[in-house]
């Protein structure tokens, strides 16, 4: 019998041993593949041109130098448009956090009538592609108003704030679910005693529960700022002068063209182009990643507590 | 009682005065999503409908009945080849995103030294695969064959798998499976990349399994195995669907999938008839495929959880 056990716990152990080893390829392989096109992009962004023609330069630029940055700084107009991305699109990435918070409370705790129906809607904004109604869009902000009375919008930043303070913005409809979700999950016992105390239901949502649902705010904020600042379809819909990062690196192609690569003196192949557009990623996500860095953790922990399936 | 409140309307019962507290917490929403969903979504419609004219002021629609539908159905060389393309594509890559980002889910949820630094790395995709960056790192990858690439496309890539299998003896395997494990293979970059918020979803489920349950499999003896299927996989059912519908979505609302950017062509050119007759074939697409997924793993998990 114990022989049998011994055996067991034997066998057990050496399994354990494989697993330990085997997870550690799995996890290093693929971190690797992920990690893969930002070693890449620091490693081109530092680099001269000539050394993408060098078959022996891997990773290690031969030439290190920080002239592409520099110039791709330039023809971005960095600082320009980080001041533009910044009102822009985390201005509205922050109201909007706000707007789906106060609906998705509505939906979660009040019954009225019309709620399977309206919230079907919410639904519906999830599932319908951009692309479906931004057409109709783009000619409503073009003629803004009704009949005689109307104003063009595009390129205002009234065409990304006005459905970003109206909970109808980039991914809405999936931030007020989760909204919906987090506040289904707090005890009502919370509300019931300001209620007693005399508070009204949006001093109550004020006061009581939205300092009780600040880890799902935050979570739906950095979602709601990573969305806004990658967005390019909508802005680009709507906006023809007005730059954001995004559009910005949409557009290096063309930007650097007409500074650089267009230039007789010099011909750059599509090859060496790249080190241009690697320090342009670099320079885009930078931002992101330093966000990223310190409130890693926050992403995941307002999906654990939201109980986002429940 | 209902004339009492016909003469004194402030005087509402608690119900009533919720119900209205509801309305007056969404009408923000409901009168954004008026005007910049439901009439657009509408107008869109209309205009799959019309031959739409855009004068100085504002479109002129004028019915065309089908017309917009059967051309672009029949006569545009692009839209079905697209359709078709990312149909297929999101149909065999839906089932391995979420067969991997569980696995790695699963991994994750382990305790191991570096942890953290795993999950950091892993949920990493979720802040950059959404924007301009990925197309751009992709192609640029694509492009460059000595710097790495290769090295990094080979090691996961046919020979590899090509290789292993002949190792393992597995000589009698038919080439259709064999070409499509070598796919999974060259799409390993685009599967790891695209599993980011799933894996957080499926982390989340995983830590809602009470200690109690693996206590008792513990005590019972259960191997890994076991306790995958009894109780990691029961637990995590509903995490499965709720994953499955996101992957769907996500996939089909990309930008950077061919259709979508076949209807954002047509829209610049002004057609918006065209774009808006192509843009509901594959929203109704969308619609049944969630529908009918939704439906089938309802089912299913009705069943499981029994």
């Amino acid at each position: 019998m114990s022989d049998i056990t011994a055996s067991q716990v034997r066998r057990r152990k050496a399994a354990d041993a494989v697993w330990r080893v085997f997870r550690f390829v799995i996890l290093t392989g693929l971190g690797f593949v992920i990690l893969y096109p930002l070693i890449y992009m620091v490693s081109c962004a530092f680099r001269q041109r000539i050394d993408m023609n060098d078959p022996t330069v891997l990773w290690i630029p031969r030439h290190p130098t920080l002239d592409i940055i520099r110039e791709t700084m330039d023809a971005m107009d960095i600082w320009n448009t980080l001041k533009n991305t910044l009102l822009l699109n985390i201005g509205c990435s922050l109201v909007q956090v706000l707007s789906c918070a106060v609906t998705g409370y509505g939906f979660a705790r009040f019954s009225f009538k019309g709620k399977k129906f309206l919230f079907g809607i919410v639904i519906m904004m999830i599932l319908v592609p951009t692309q479906v109604i931004a057409l109709p869009l783009y000619m409503q902000f073009r003629f803004f108003g009704f009949g005689k009375f109307s104003i063009n919008l595009i390129d205002s930043f009234a065409t990304m704030y006005l459905p970003a303070i109206t909970a109808n913005g980039i991914s809405s409809g999936l931030m007020i679910l989760l909204f919906r979700q987090f506040f289904r999950g707090l005890p009502r016992e919370l509300e019931d005693a300001a209620y007693i105390d005399g508070c009204g239901p949006f001093m109550t949502f004020v006061r009581v529960m939205a300092p009780n649902a600040a880890s799902a705010f935050l979570t739906v904020f950095l979602f709601s700022v990573v969305w806004y600042w990658n967005d390019y379809y909508v802005s680009a819909t709507f906006f023809t002068n007005t730059r954001t990062i995004a559009l910005m690196l949409q557009n290096l192609d063309t930007e650097l063209k007409i500074r650089l690569f267009n230039s007789a003196a010099v011909e750059i192949s599509p090859r060496e182009q790249i080190v241009w557009k690697e320090a342009g990623c670099l320079l885009s996500i930078t931002p992101m990643l330093v966000m990223y860095a310190f409130l890693q953790k926050h992403f995941t922990e307002g999906i654990e507590r939201s109980g986002i399936v429940g | 009682m209902a004339e009492k409140s016909r003469k004194s309307p402030v005087h509402l019962s608690y119900q009533q005065k919720k119900s209205l507290y509801g309305y007056g917490f969404i009408s923000l929403w409901l009168v954004g999503t008026v005007i910049f969903f439901l009439v657009p979504l509408v107008k869109s419609l209309a205009y799959s409908f019309s031959d739409v004219s855009i004068g100085t002021g504002h479109t002129a629609l004028k019915f065309a009945g089908l017309k917009k539908y059967l051309y672009v159905l029949g006569e545009d060389e692009y839209y079905t080849r697209y359709l078709s393309s990312t149909l297929t594509e999101t149909l065999w890559k839906t089932p391995l995103i979420l067969i991997f980002s569980l696995f790695i889910a699963v991994i994750l949820n382990q305790k191991f030294k570096g942890r953290a630094l795993a999950r950091a790395v892993f949920f990493l995709p979720v802040i950059i695969a959404t924007g301009p960056v990925y197309p751009i790192i992709t192609g640029d990858i694509a492009r460059t064959g000595n710097s790495g690439a290769q090295q990094f496309s080979t090691l996961f890539s046919t020979d590899l798998v090509g290789g292993l299998l002949q190792f393992l003896g597995l000589y009698g395997i038919s080439d259709s499976m064999g070409s499509y494990i070598s796919g999974i293979a060259d799409n390993i970059f685009g599967i790891v990349w695209n599993s980011g918020i799933q894996i957080i979803v499926f982390l989340a489920g995983l830590q809602n399994i009470p200690p109690s349950a693996r206590e008792a499999a513990q005590v019972e003896g259960a191997t890994a195995w076991e306790y995958f299927w009894k109780i990691t996989f029961p637990f995590v059912s509903p995490y499965i669907v709720a994953n499955l519908i996101f992957t769907v979505i996500d996939s089909f609302r990309s930008p950077t999938n061919d259709v979508m950017r076949r209807i954002h062509d047509m829209g610049s050119d002004w057609r918006f008839g065209e774009a808006s007759a192509m843009a509901w074939i594959y929203f109704s697409i969308i619609l049944a495929a969630v529908g009918l997924v939704t439906f089938v793993v309802n089912r299913l998990i009705y069943y499981e959880v029994d």
